[in-house]
């Protein structure tokens, strides 16, 4: 490998696409098990699911996008958006499962009124249970969120195909990045989370420092790689 | 102490760091075995002896898990599965790319396990500093973790492409898309059997068996991948030994987990009423 400028702008890149995901992953909605069951508010899966799911996505459409022209900011929104879009869908498919399958309504334990439509919460929460589906609140959050796990990860996957020329082996390191900081974040907000207006949204400083320090040192491994054969 | 190692804190009938030498011993010794018989025999048909040096890494890697999230790290046991994974894949791609750099190929094994220990350290030190896990184990586990997905990656990518060569296990492992494939069976050789087994009642030995038994499994889903990257010997050997682990070690972890249920019964079809 050739050290220069370029390889400093890769190692930022790679850096502050570490963070996006990272910071991003607070924003979506996870409910995790207690979800799945409409005992809790957000998406009934965990955050290293739907964080790999938007990182994923991400990185599909910017490869698709890469494959297409080389400006480096069409290719980032091109993830932003299709990552945005996939957890969109992801929200929008499991209200209408617990809107009309479960019967649930949706309501947000930690708020008291809605801050984007003003509507009362807790007259619709269930006894025994801390809300129940997506409220507007996590949806918009959950949105955010997306297109901050896809810009971030375009925002991996493109310096290092520029490094190693080589799409399958960018993608799989790219999704190894992903994996690491979406776990740091994960355990940061233990399990989970509603939103920015959850008070757990507070603790994002500690996963910025983490994530900062873990892409650090997979950027430095990532500039040195080659891309094979 | 109970016969299995008993759960709470993570107790255990094998000592933690007995199963780390046996993991990064075996593992190691079974990769540069596989490839040195390999390519001195001119042949691929030793390559199932990668895809065994990776069951080494499991084993260590389970024990690892089961240390870890014995103390409860409240975002569900796959999380860390993942990052293991993550980490190994990683530090895999770098090891090998490194050591072809530098002129030593042979080398790319332990180049990829030292930044994986030293890596899987650190985010141990951020977990416990940073977010406050306070989890005493936390530091050697993740070490542990990282090296062990990390041997993982390396044996079952040997086992596919038959060498050691970075430019082989791009070609035959990344660029074929096979990668995937070690990344989910290989995650959950050492995610899940903590996974299924944890609860009050857990005990190591089953945890460690229900973990070689996955392995097997493994084996058998990098075998069929084999067939077309090294032809039908190589990769039938590969599959029908993955078999005979597999079929082994469910029979065993039947049996454990029968000696460890409080009965055993046949409940039957259900009752029409129930219906």
């Amino acid at each position: 490998m050739n050290f220069d400028i370029n390889t400093i702008v890769y190692l930022l890149e790679i850096i502050v696409g570490g963070l996006l995901v990272g910071i991003g992953v607070h924003f979506v909605p996870v409910g995790g098990a207690p979800a799945a069951m409409a005992q809790a508010t957000g998406i009934g899966t965990g955050t290293v699911q739907l964080a790999a799911g938007s990182g994923l996505t991400g990185l599909l459409a910017a490869g698709l996008m890469m494959s297409v022209t080389d400006n480096i900011w069409v290719i980032l929104a091109s993830g932003a958006v299709g990552a945005g879009i996939m957890i969109d869908a992801t929200m929008l498919t499991g209200s209408w499962i617990y809107a009309y399958a479960v019967g649930a309504p949706f309501a947000s334990a930690k708020v008291t009124y809605d801050p984007i439509t003003g509507w009362s919460q807790p007259p619709y929460i269930s006894p025994g249970t801390v809300g129940q589906g997506i409220p507007t609140i996590c949806f918009v959050s959950g949105t955010i969120g997306g297109m901050m796990g896809g810009l971030g990860g375009a925002m991996i996957y493109y310096p290092l195909y520029l490094i190693n020329g080589n799409a399958a082996l960018s993608a799989m390191f790219a999704i190894g990045i992903f994996l690491v900081n979406a776990v740091l974040a994960s355990w940061n907000i233990q399990g989970t989370i509603e939103g920015f207006h959850d008070p757990k949204f507070k603790k994002w400083p500690f996963a910025f420092r983490a994530c900062a320090v873990a892409s650090v040192l997979l950027a430095i491994a990532a500039v040195m790689i080659t891309g094979g054969a | 102490m109970s016969v299995g190692g008993g759960a709470g804190g993570a107790p255990s009938a094998i000592d933690a760091k007995k199963l780390r030498i046996y993991g990064l011993v075996g593992s190691v010794v079974g990769i540069y075995l596989a490839a040195i018989l390999n390519s001195a025999l001119n042949t691929t048909l030793f390559s199932f002896v990668g895809a065994v040096a990776s069951i080494f890494a499991v084993v260590m890697g389970a024990n690892a898990v089961r240390r870890v999230c014995g103390y409860g790290i409240g975002t569900g046991v796959p999380s860390i599965g993942m990052l293991a994974l993550g980490m190994g894949i990683i530090a895999t791609m770098f090891g090998l790319s490194v050591a072809e750099a530098m002129g030593f190929g042979l080398l790319g094994p332990i180049i990829a396990l030292v930044y994986a220990m030293v890596f899987g350290y650190i985010i141990g030190v951020i977990a416990n500093k940073v977010i406050k896990f306070n989890i005493p184990v936390m530091e050697e586990g993740n070490a542990d973790l990282s090296a062990a997905g990390t041997m993982a990656i390396l044996g079952w990518s040997f086992a596919i492409s038959g060498s050691l060569s970075y430019d082989a296990i791009v070609t035959n492992v990344l660029m074929t898309g096979y990668i995937a494939i070690i990344f989910i069976a290989g995650g959950l050789a050492i995610l899940h059997p903590f996974n299924a087994c944890l609860g009050p009642d857990e005990k190591q030995d089953r945890t460690l068996v229900n973990g070689i038994m996955i392995g097997g499994l493994a084996m058998v889903a990098t075998g069929i991948a084999a067939i077309s990257t090294q032809g039908l010997a190589s990769g039938l050997l590969l599959t029908v030994i993955g078999f005979i682990v597999w079929y082994y070690f469910f029979m065993w972890y039947y049996r454990l987990t029968k000696r460890d249920a409080s009965a055993v019964v046949g409940t039957g079809l259900l009752p029409p009423s129930a219906q």
